[in-house]
């Protein structure tokens, strides 16, 4: 056990190395806009130019700079942002706390929804709960989530809002304004913020997860061991979740960590929509404002937590198969 | 054709796509995706018939958030008005030799005879018997040519019905011009100084005021010329005059918020969706199986590498940096498709990968290596034909993904400013006060297309699957 989680750290580590790497050469090396044209506008006079230059750390060669951008990125420094000239990291800190607890939120909510169902589904095969995981399945394949976002904002926010005055859910912010001062006032108006974005991320997501549970306990549920503990009389509840869902756990919690990008794809979008104040909204302006500290920061953070996520994965992983427990015993 | 193949080979095929079609034939859901894709493609190829808008220019043609044209079945809505529109036209009645006209243009060869001030007129009578409209425009141009000691001055004014309550508007005047020049003149009752110019705050809006009784209005265009010394000549054309009040409702989807055809926008983005969509999901299926069956049939160090690749690949956050690439490369459709394909192709390797693996171990593998047959031969003639059905399901099936991520593209504003797609009708929607105004056509319809479009390949893949894989087969 110990074994495979050291060599799946250094994996990580190594990945999140070229991941990191990738994004320096992107940005400073093969770009068509490099950083200097971002901040050094041609009208500046040369002596300006050489200061902001220097001020900037790049007049220094790509070596130099790629060492201090390894070693910035691994300490927390990323720099200050060419549009506020505040402090990237010092933002980040406030920023991904309201994103993390969105995607977390969001996670586990498709997770719960998405998972009973296929279960239910597998092991009633032809009735309404199986249609369900088929056709949703099929639906989360077609269906953009930020058109359901949009629908939902429409229906629950603006026509609410036309047709009785005020609106069920709210259609941007995380916060009211001003927010709440009591702790669990504070935390019922985060929920209530909150509640849309989620719902709308679960709507859209639940299907792939309920669809391919249900392929996968399909597939367990006509193993020898199944039959076996159907033949030694126990119920159908004990043989549905311990014996047939056991076995499935180790590709769902697969099927988790290979889902991490589309999750976090969809909460940048979410987060743009309903004005969210998280990294990915964040991003997005930096990008279009050609802030590349923020830019840079940003995607090395979704890089960490997008690896964060499949370590987390690997460790159930190791958790659930037995198989791997056992070899690391020996 | 007849020569690439030999009769045999022919109908062999044919014979093979015969059966795959009987097979597929009985999918149901496979039908209804062919549909529905052969319903987009005529959208797509007959986009210029069915509607003559242009959807990039975005020109307008009705009020700002126009309705639907039915939704006048409705009884709320039953008097909302098309859009009117007024040529003003040159009345040969008053007898002026030196004026030409045809069709709108008005061609005015002024020659002086005496010191006399002449009037040449334009006018239009229309009769009015609408609610309010909430604007109206007119547009004219002329182009003045060798004016010699004339002067010539434009006005336009409106006259309101006959009665009691009669007001004569001018609308806009242009006194003493001398020297040849022309304009374009396009004055919309929205503008500030437009309003000024009437005599109402600049706040108030003039529309609603000046159509408030229904009946005959008369426009009327009147050029004075001047004439300062006996041989006073000029040559003015005069084009395109038009009073236009949009209408509240418009054709089959409405208007967005600059009064542009939406419809229009929506067909013409058919072509991009399907167009990304194939060019994504063939480029990625290409290095896909190229990948796949080199890793899976050679092996060793290049496998590792690749695999290792692979893996990183998924594990990247490919949206944030899709955005960031296409925003360094530019926006253009052929780096959204080159990067979409780029980062669209990992799960079909592996999948081809897995497969050729198999494939490789099989007897008939074994035979050909055996007869001598080069390797090249054997990838050509053996591995890739059998992982080419399961390819191109695959295909199939990766067609809605690079369409959501071009769609998702154009939402965030990413997309090719050039081309009129449905993730960039939603980025104006959610940009341009669609929500506030409750504009559901112009959000629903582009999201329904996109889903629709997506269904239909998700529901083809699948079927495809279903006919190529045996394994899924049996299971159903």
């Amino acid at each position: 056990m110990r074994g495979y989680l050291i060599q799946r750290a250094v994996v990580s580590v190594l990945i999140l190395w070229i991941i990191a790497s990738a994004n320096f050469v992107i940005f400073q090396v093969v770009s068509p806009i490099t950083p200097i044209s971002g901040i050094v506008d041609p009208s500046f006079s040369p002596e300006m130019k050489e200061a902001l230059l220097e001020l900037y750390g790049l007049r220094e060669p790509l070596h130099i700079r790629y060492i201090k951008y390894i070693r910035n990125l691994f300490t927390w420094n990323f720099g200050f942002s060419f549009q506020t000239m505040a402090s990237v990291a010092e933002e980040m800190s406030w920023r991904l706390p309201s994103t993390i607890l969105l995607l977390g939120s969001a996670m586990v909510a498709t997770i719960l929804v998405g998972i009973p169902i296929g279960i239910l589904a597998a092991s009633r095969r032809g009735s309404k709960i199986d249609v369900l995981a088929i056709g949703s399945g099929l639906l989360t394949w077609g269906v953009p989530v930020f058109f359901i976002q949009l629908l939902f904002m429409l229906f629950f926010s603006y026509y609410a809002y036309m047709t009785w005055g005020f609106k069920i859910f709210p259609s941007s912010s995380l916060y009211s304004t001003p927010p709440p001062t009591a702790p669990l006032a504070y935390m019922a108006d985060i929920a209530w913020h909150l509640a849309m974005p989620v719902l709308t991320l679960v709507v859209g997501g639940f299907g792939s997860w309920a669809l391919y549970t249900r392929n996968v306990m399909l597939e367990s549920l006509t193993q020898d061991y199944v039959v076996t503990a159907r033949a030694k009389g126990l119920s159908e509840r004990t043989v549905l979740y311990r014996h047939a869902f056991r076995s499935t756990l180790p590709p769902v919690v697969t099927m988790i960590a290979l889902g991490i990008p589309g999750i976090i794809s969809g909460a940048m979008i979410t987060e743009w929509i309903f004005s969210l104040p998280g990294i990915g909204r964040w991003y997005l302006n930096a990008l279009m404002a050609a802030d590349y500290p923020v830019v840079q920061a940003v995607l090395f953070i979704y890089a960490v937590l997008m690896i964060l996520a499949n370590l987390i994965a690997d460790l159930l992983y190791g958790v659930l198969d037995p198989r791997i427990r056992v070899g690391a015993r020996r | 054709m007849a020569s690439i193949f030999s009769k045999e080979k022919r109908i062999i095929y044919a014979r093979k796509i015969t059966g795959f079609w009987e097979e597929f034939k009985r999918k149901r859901i496979g039908l209804v995706g062919v549909s529905v894709l052969i319903f987009f493609l005529m959208l797509a190829v007959f986009a210029p018939w069915l509607t003559p808008y242009d959807p990039v220019a975005r020109r307008r043609v009705a009020e700002d958030f126009a309705m639907p044209a039915w939704m006048t079945i409705f009884p709320k809505f039953k008097d909302y008005p098309l859009t009117q529109e007024f040529s003003l036209y040159w009345d040969m009645e008053q007898g002026l030799e030196f004026i030409k006209s045809w069709g709108k243009a008005v061609d005015v060869e002024y020659q002086a005879t005496t010191m006399e001030t002449i009037d040449v007129e334009l006018s239009t009578t229309f009769s009015y018997n609408d609610i309010p409209p909430n604007a109206f425009y007119f547009k004219f141009e002329w182009q003045a040519e060798d004016v010699i000691s004339t002067e010539y001055s434009v006005r336009i004014r409106l006259d309101t019905p006959e009665g009691e309550n009669q007001t004569t508007y001018l609308m806009w005047s242009q006194p003493r011009i001398q020297q040849a020049k022309g304009a374009h003149v396009d004055v919309e009752s929205v503008e500030p100084f437009f309003r000024d110019m009437l005599g109402f705050d600049m706040s108030e809006n003039p529309a609603p005021v000046i159509f408030s009784q229904k009946g005959e209005y008369t426009l009327l265009l009147r050029m004075r010329f001047k004439p300062l010394s006996s041989n006073a000549s000029c040559h003015i054309e005069l084009m395109n005059g038009r009073f236009v009040i949009p209408g509240r409702v418009h054709g089959i989807l409405g208007c967005d918020d600059t009064g542009a055809d939406l419809f229009s926008q929506l067909v013409y983005g058919t072509r991009i969706s399907l167009m990304i969509g194939i060019l994504c999901a063939v480029a990625g299926a290409s290095i896909g199986i190229l990948v796949g069956v080199i890793t899976g049939y050679f092996g060793g160090v290049l496998d590792e590498v690749m695999m290792r690749l692979v893996d990183i690949l998924l594990c990247l956050p490919f949206l944030p940096l899709l955005l960031t690439l296409v925003f360094l490369y530019g926006k253009s459709i052929f780096y959204i498709v080159l990067f979409i394909a780029i980062f669209g192709w990992q799960g079909l390797a592996r999948m081809i990968r897995s497969q050729v693996l198999s494939i490789r171990e099989t007897s008939f593998i074994e035979c050909a290596r055996a007869a001598g047959a080069s390797r090249f031969y054997i990838i050509m003639k053996h591995v890739v034909p059998n992982v080419l059905p399961v390819a191109f399901a695959s295909l199939v099936l990766s067609v809605p993904g690079a369409i959501l991520f071009e769609a998702a593209l154009s939402f965030l504003g990413f997309g090719d400013p050039r081309v009129p797609t449905w993730g960039k009708m939603l980025h104006h929607a959610y940009g341009f006060g669609a929500f506030t105004r409750l504009a559901w056509w112009w959000i629903i319809p582009p999201g329904l297309c996109i889903t629709t479009l997506c269904l239909a390949f998700v529901f083809m893949g699948h079927s495809l699957d279903e006919v190529v894989n045996p394994r899924l087969r049996r299971r159903r």
